[in-house]
């Protein structure tokens, strides 16, 4: 009876050790794909090209714990109107991934919504799919009277195409939502 | 005192049931040998309405006296045979001569299976689920079936993704026994069903506890025992086929089993299971993306003799489930918008066509096992097995990256335990076992999504003795120890935000090992001792009575997902995080268990308290945002907790008298002319469970519910059976409150602070299903039909109750065929 056990105990080592002997190679780092890491709405004065307004949220660390750190490079011009791009990169992967050229591949699938709460501004997207319906990677932005307020960036992928250019009409799902405080003066 | 108390309530309870008759009746008769007709000594006669066994003699031959006039239960068993069920009315004093068939050489396969609760021979509280019952559910899954026994309800992810909770208690706290050997498939997630066919089992036992140690002791919710259909050594080929058809859903299975059996000990055993569904829908809806198919082989040859024999086995099991399209959010203000719509967001036509989300997995299974009997002392097992777990899961992705997983885990287990059952003695059975386990987790580096389990190995070595004591025919008494040692090593990428945020990079400075870009590679080594003990105590106070009492302490080491989990779970918008300086569980549980036997009523009551310090579990730490929105963050932490409840189970069943078929052929045969009429079932199961550290409720406790069955066999003489089930489910008033505040956007530009309604609970609801069975030759078909009444509502321990109602009417059709 003892000696089985002996034996057991053996075949129980044997087994351990013969399959410890695999592994130990240090695991590949994954950059995580797809994350935006950086959106980067760009305002040109359609008038003036010297007059352009840079709005930008880089969250370096994804789905990490730190906040994105947003900056807004000026102020818009009142009564004007820009000429609007909108980048999406992922600059965990380097070089940085343009996220942007997706989005306008899978127009029919995406679709970005902009939304400002200063009186007067308003944005309308320039560019279609293949459907004829909005993107909204381009746009003009056109601003009324002087004021301050919120401009937002929605971007929702597989959303209802066409809708009535409302994010609740909308639905889909969001890959971004940033919003940044915007003066008109 | 108490016990003198007790006897006298027992005693008055009796009362009711019994009528005043005279109880000196005798049956006797002889139990011989089917074949040989050779009388056969030491034959078990189990009458199950005294509770009580009889043994024959040297020349076969029984008696049993102080028989009151009624109908009576035997099960004649032996150890070289069949166990028989017989029925008997006894008004006279009886001659009753019993041929047993001689096919079953294995002394521990006897088991007198009177009922449900068969488990006279140990203190544990366990239910057994029968093979019947198991058939019924050839189109559903394993966590459906077990869903029948009072106590243990389902954590459900829509329809399809099953996994079983007991007491309470799900996941990595439940084991899953399969033919002897622990599952490993990671059953850490929640949205991860066990990957077992249940086709392959013959029985189910859930043991409500930790108390089998021979499966490990870290099971605190309890073990789920899944056992296959039993060796004959006879030349004999036999099976079963099943096929069956389901409207919600517009598909079903196929089941064929075929056994083997040689005289010679040699036997070969194979089963197939193919599944298919498409979308289920729902009373209002199509629930889109809920499709599933999944293909099971199970084989295993052996050679079995009374004193030696082996045996090979493989398994396999694939399954590919559709996760429900509205479902997947993209952030926090999504889930509101998906809570206040009341019903799912996306709806499209019915198709059979499974896209992401969805999950496929499969999982292979080898296993050798070789046993010996040793004369004078008992029985040595000795048993090997690899298994493979491969897990995909695929979310809705961008680009290049759509259709490729985001998840692909290789989990790769070798168990190796030796096991010896000591029974040579009089009154005391002894359990003795060592084993091992080692573990290899390799998730795929390709995926482009950060690992949500990473790079492991883990290492188990154990052991555990355990003992039965049988004083007389009023107690059993067992007890029990097991000791583990677990280490699990693992190389995990942190991101360097995350490592310092959480507080590592002052704590566990000796895990970093470089720093690559905004990463950081670590290589966290942790190990847990861990202790289990059991011991209980049962009396039977008389023929009708007995009442059990179990304790068992155990420890359960966090599970990978508690320790590492580290991203973004798109099913709820939520960061979960894992902790690296969790502490082992350690559950303390006491079952009690009493049990009345009496006549055609049959009673048991089950009331537990589980006191678990260190309980793991999610708790929501705050807000984080990102360019995609905000999400609430959930922790693993451990708190205390108390978890009470109590399981009851009642049935009765009425008897009619009718003309027995068989007395024409063989007059001297069994009097079978007692039948049932209706037979009525009632289980109810209820859990309080708190957080004691925080004084509020535990999440995800199993509402109170009831279910009550009717059985009305042989309908007017037809042959028919039918059956009408009703279940209620209260609504669950206790719940912490997890809700938080979002900002939402609104079509105007501007943001509103909204609350994600994550925590109320679904209202009470009640389903009714009726159905019709008809035996015939060897076959049964079968006409069930599942929430008549098209009832919409919601389950609380279903993941995707946020998103859309639960599936509605069904009607399903099935037949069955043995041969």
């Amino acid at each position: 009876m003892k000696k089985t056990i002996q034996t057991l105990a053996m075949a129980a080592i044997a087994v351990v050790s013969m399959t410890s002997c695999e592994d130990d190679d240090a695991p590949q780092i994954i950059n995580q794909e797809e994350v935006i890491t950086t959106v980067t709405y760009t305002l040109t004065n359609a008038a003036d090209t010297t007059d352009t307004v840079i709005l930008r949220s880089v969250d370096a660390d994804g789905e990490g714990p730190n906040a994105p750190v947003k900056t807004v490079s000026g102020t818009l011009t009142a009564g004007a109107s820009y000429n609007g791009e909108v980048r999406f990169e992922n600059e965990l992967e380097s070089p940085a991934e343009n996220i942007t050229l997706e989005v306008i591949e899978e127009g029919d699938e995406h679709e970005v919504f902009y939304n400002s709460t200063v009186s007067g501004v308003s944005i309308s997207k320039t560019d279609v799919d293949v459907n004829g319906n909005p993107i909204g990677v381009t746009s003009t932005l056109s601003t009324g009277a002087a004021g301050t307020g919120s401009l937002s960036i929605v971007l929702r992928h597989e959303p209802t195409k066409p809708n009535n250019g409302t994010l609740s009409d909308a639905g889909g799902e969001t890959d971004v939502q940033v919003t940044f405080n915007v003066t008109v003066q | 005192m108490f016990i003198k108390h007790f006897v006298a309530i027992v005693f008055f309870i009796s009362c009711c049931y019994s009528n005043a008759q005279t109880c000196d009746l005798t049956l006797k008769g002889k139990v011989t040998d089917f074949h040989d007709v050779q009388p056969l000594e030491l034959a078990q006669i189990y009458v199950k309405q005294m509770q009580k066994t009889y043994i024959s003699k040297a020349d076969g031959t029984y008696e049993i006296t102080g028989l009151c006039a009624g109908i009576y239960d035997l099960s004649i068993s032996h150890y070289d045979c069949n166990t028989k069920n017989i029925t008997i009315n006894i008004d006279t004093n009886k001659t009753v001569d019993i041929k047993l068939e001689h096919h079953i050489s294995d002394l521990e396969e006897v088991k007198v299976i009177a009922d449900v609760h068969d488990n006279h021979s140990s203190t544990q509280s366990s239910t057994r689920i029968k093979s019947e019952t198991i058939e019924k559910f050839s189109g559903a899954s394993l966590g459906d079936a077990l869903a029948t026994v009072q106590g243990v309800t389902s954590l459900k992810t829509g329809n399809s993704v099953v996994k079983p909770v007991i007491h309470g208690l799900y996941g990595s706290r439940v084991a899953i026994v399969n033919d002897g050997l622990r599952q490993q498939d990671q059953e850490w997630g929640v949205e991860h069903a066990p990957n077992v066919d249940i086709n392959s089992a013959s029985s189910i036992e859930v043991i409500k506890g930790a108390s089998a140690l021979r499966y490990g002791g870290d099971a605190i919710g309890g073990t789920i025992v899944i056992e296959p259909s039993r060796v004959i050594s006879k030349d004999t080929l036999m099976g079963r086929a099943i096929l069956q058809g389901q409207i919600n859903g517009r598909g079903g299975s196929a089941t064929a089993t075929v056994n083997n059996y040689r005289n010679s000990g040699w036997y070969q055993q194979a089963t197939l299971t193919y599944k298919r569904l498409g979308d289920f829908e729902s009373p209002d809806y199509i629930l889109s993306n809920t499709g599933s198919e999944t293909a099971a082989v199970n084989i295993a040859l052996g050679f079995k003799k009374f004193e030696y024999g082996a045996s090979l086995k493989y398994s396999f099991y694939d399954t590919e489930i559709g996760i429900l399209r509205a479902s997947h959010i993209g952030n926090a203000a999504d889930l509101v918008t998906s809570i206040n719509s009341g019903q799912p967001t996306i709806i499209n036509d019915f198709t059979y066509d499974v896209n992401a989300p969805k999950q496929a997995v499969q999982h292979h299974g080898i296993q050798f096992n070789t046993y010996k009997r040793f004369a004078g002392l008992g029985k040595l097992d000795v048993d090997y097995a690899f298994q493979f777990n491969n897990r995909k899961e695929f979310d809705i992705r961008r680009g290049e990256n759509a259709g490729n997983a985001s998840l692909d885990i290789d989990l790769q287990t070798h168990t190796i335990a030796g096991h010896l059952l000591i029974d040579a003695l009089e009154d005391f059975t002894i359990q003795l076992g060592t084993d091992a386990m080692y573990q290899i987790n390799s998730p795929d580096a390709t995926t482009g999504v950060r690992r949500l389990i990473p790079d492991y190995s883990a290492y188990r070595i154990g052991g555990f003795t355990s003992a039965l004591y049988e004083p007389n025919e009023n107690w059993i008494l067992d007890a029990g120890v097991r000791f583990d040692y677990y280490q699990i090593d693992a190389d995990k990428f942190y991101l360097q935000s995350r490592w310092e945020d959480l507080g590592y990079d002052t704590q566990y400075p000796q895990f970093e090992v470089n720093e690559q870009g905004n990463q950081i590679l670590t290589n966290p080594v942790l190990d847990y001792n861990l202790f289990a003990f059991t011991a209980g105590a049962k009396y039977f106070f008389n023929d009708h009575f007995d009442l059990g009492i179990n304790l068992s302490t155990a420890n359960r080491a966090p599970n990978p997902s508690e320790l590492f989990s580290d991203g973004l779970h798109h099913a709820l918008a939520t960061i979960e995080l894992g902790s690296l300086d969790l502490e082992k569980e350690q559950s303390y549980k006491i079952n009690t268990n009493f049990h009345v036997q009496q006549g055609k009523f049959d009673f048991e009551v089950n009331p537990y308290t589980n006191r678990v310090q260190n309980f793991i579990q999610l708790i929501p730490t705050g807000v984080e945002t990102t360019n995609r929105g905000a999400f609430p963050v959930f922790e693993y932490e451990q708190v205390n907790a108390l978890l009470y409840g109590i399981d009851a189970h009642a049935t009765y069943d009425f008897y009619t008298r009718k003309r027995s078929k068989e007395m024409k052929s063989n007059p001297n045969e069994i009097i079978y002319n007692v039948e049932k009429l209706i037979s009525l079932s009632t289980r109810f199961s209820y859990i309080h469970g708190t957080d004691t550290s925080n004084d509020e409720a535990l999440i995800d406790m199993p509402p109170a519910q009831i279910q009550n069955d009717l059985i009305w066999h042989d309908v007017a003489d037809t042959g028919i059976n039918f059956q009408l089930t009703h279940q209620y489910v209260w609504q669950q008033n206790r719940f912490p409150d997890n809700d938080y505040d979002v900002l939402v956007p609104l079509d105007d530009g501007t943001f509103e602070n909204r609350t994600v309604q994550i925590s109320q609970t679904p209202e009470a609801y009640s389903l009714w299903n009726a159905g019709f069975s008809y035996a015939f030759a060897k076959a049964k078909l079968s006409i069930t039909s599942n929430n008549i009444f098209n009832t919409s509502y919601r389950n609380y321990l279903n993941r995707q109750r946020f998103y859309a109602d639960e599936v509605g009417r069904d009607v399903q059709i099935q037949f069955i065929y043995n041969f």
